[in-house]
């Protein structure tokens, strides 16, 4: 996050990010009623471009649907690039944007944020199987899967962050990772829907076991991690507040939502907020991997760890997907192939949980600041909980409500037909997700960690993240988790 | 304000010793978050994961 991104005053951010939730709610709508209306026979989004494991790149880029195949892979990748183009400048306007500067710097974007993905599917980072090393003549491969191309481009946003400030800055306009995971989540709501129907059972055990990171994040976690920065640290409560919201519940959302709750000053949060992502990243590079090694036989395990482990909306949704690509490639290895979806629907649940409660949870301390802490006029009002709900959370359950009935509820045909057009939405939302991993990178300044006064706040987050989050983490999702496997593809 | 002046906020910042109020909120939250995990955890093995 760049200095300037300091000066923003409170009421703006929260206003931007309020009207970013709806933003996200209605683009995602868009996508998932265009890939429905494939059910009726007519393709609106077959063009979408799909990339597969490749040794000759020319073979890399295809049309989703065989019906647009004319378009060629090029065409494809150009088709969603322009429409990708129209769709956000006409929604970054909504949201007072530059939409001149937003579509050049978009443009630089989305063809970094592309080609790391293509990159990542070269057959000798994504291969995993011995038939697919065999079948494009490999004797190696790194086995990342092509979902690799995730961390490829959120390499590449680092290497943008960290060597070219300047360009970083220029393209700071179209680095809206918070829009895009969001939209992200929304489309994700057909795909778990999907995904729920032919396991309901499962689905609705994962549901209650939800109720688990709500407590742990709200409860366990904030109340721990306030108690070491005020005691340990000596940090103020103005400071401490979205240091331990930030934390503990959900990056930087819970960060600005506790710190308007308490009226601290604008800068506090967004300042935290800028820590997060940086240990976010630093998490998404790690934490997948960790998962893949040690908990590859408890995959909904691992689904769940990563949610209540990695910190925003963004890194933790896109590492849940990271994490599903490196188990499932791990365990084709060994001859077991997974339904894919559970673990990235596992990890999504507990994230959504965490995140319903944001507003419930700064209205609370707002009520107990301004009553008990900081006296004034400004009192929190119960207002504060639907102002400060994170309403894109709305779009996904929509999205899973009219999918799940959709699947379960409606004709056989539609039923049938469903899968296709949700896999379409979901090309979207892959799409997205690379737009987040690259944007986050590109917001990772890591020498922040070494400025002087930060490196207290670094502090707080590293001995509460690897000291306490990550393994009280790992120990509710295993004693909640464990022993359950998503089901066999048949 | 800048952000220079943030850091040295952050150095520089008197210690503000725990409230009552603020020692209440951290001690319940735990009771309660111990107590319903507990409660989840019951509950977890008498309605196990269904497949």
């Amino acid at each position: 996050m760049s200095d300037l991104a300091v000066k923003v005053s409170e009421p703006i951010a929260l206003r931007a990010r309020l009207s970013e939730d709806w933003l996200a709610v209605a683009i995602g709508l868009l996508v998932f009623g265009a890939a429905l209306v494939s059910i009726s026979g007519t393709d609106l989004l077959g063009w979408a471009v799909t990339t597969s494991v490749y040794t000759d790149v020319a073979q890399a880029l295809n049309p989703f649907a065989k019906a647009y195949a004319w378009l060629g892979g090029g065409g494809a990748l150009l088709a969603t690039y322009a429409a990708l183009l129209v769709v956000l400048s006409a929604g970054v306007a909504t949201l007072g944007a530059d939409v001149r500067k937003f579509a050049i710097a978009f443009t630089a974007t989305f063809a970094i944020a592309y080609a790391s993905w293509i990159v990542g599917s070269y057959a000798y980072i994504a291969a995993v199987t011995p038939a697919e090393q065999q079948k494009f003549g490999l004797t190696w491969s790194l086995k990342l899967t092509n979902e690799g191309g995730f961390i490829v481009a959120l390499v590449s946003g680092l290497v943008v962050a960290n060597f070219f400030p300047r360009f970083a800055v220029w393209l700071k306009e179209a680095i809206r990772p918070e829009l895009y995971i969001k939209i992200a989540i929304v489309i994700l709501g057909a795909t778990v829907a999907v995904t729920a129907a032919g396991r309901l059972n499962l689905a609705s055990s994962l549901l209650l076991r939800g109720a688990a990171a709500i407590v742990e994040a709200y409860l366990i976690y904030w109340a721990v991690i306030y108690y070491i920065a005020r005691k340990w640290f000596g940090f103020s409560r103005e400071w401490s507040v979205p240091l331990a919201s930030g934390i503990s519940i959900c990056g930087v959302a819970a960060a600005i939502a506790t710190g308007g709750a308490i009226r601290a000053r604008p800068a506090v949060p967004i300042l935290v907020s800028s820590l997060v992502v940086v240990f976010a990243v630093v998490e998404v590079l790690v934490l997948p991997f960790l998962a893949q090694t040690f908990l590859w036989q408890e995959p909904l395990v691992a689904g769940a760890w990563i949610g209540l482990a990695i910190k925003t909306d963004g890194a933790a949704v896109a590492g849940g997907g990271i994490t599903e690509s490196l188990i499932m490639a791990k365990t084709a290895a060994e001859g077991i192939k997974y339904q894919p979806g559970w673990i990235l629907a596992t990890t999504t649940t507990v994230k959504i949980f965490i995140d319903i409660f944001i507003g419930v949870w700064a209205f609370i301390l707002g009520y107990i600041w301004t009553n008990h802490i900081d006296k004034g006029p400004d009192k929190a009002k119960p207002s504060e909980i639907w102002q400060r709900f994170p309403k894109f959370i709305l779009g996904f359950l929509f999205v899973f409500a009219v999918s799940l009935w959709l699947a379960i509820g409606s004709t056989p045909d539609i039923a049938k037909a469903l899968p296709t057009a949700a896999g379409e939405a979901n090309i979207f939302r892959v799409i997205f997700f690379i737009l987040t991993f690259f944007s986050i990178g590109v917001l990772s300044d890591f020498r922040k960690l070494w400025q002087q006064g930060f490196g207290k706040l670094a502090a707080v987050y590293f001995v509460s993240l690897f000291g306490f989050v990550i393994w009280v983490g790992l120990l509710i999702s295993w004693l909640f988790f464990s022993g359950f496997k998503p089901p066999l593809a048949s | 304000m800048s952000q220079p002046e943030l850091e040295d906020e952050i150095n520089a910042a008197a210690i503000e010793p725990l409230l009552p109020v603020e020692k209440k909120l951290i001690g319940w939250s735990l009771g309660i978050g111990i107590g319903l995990l507990v409660v989840l955890i019951a509950l977890n093995h008498l309605v196990p994961i269904k497949l």
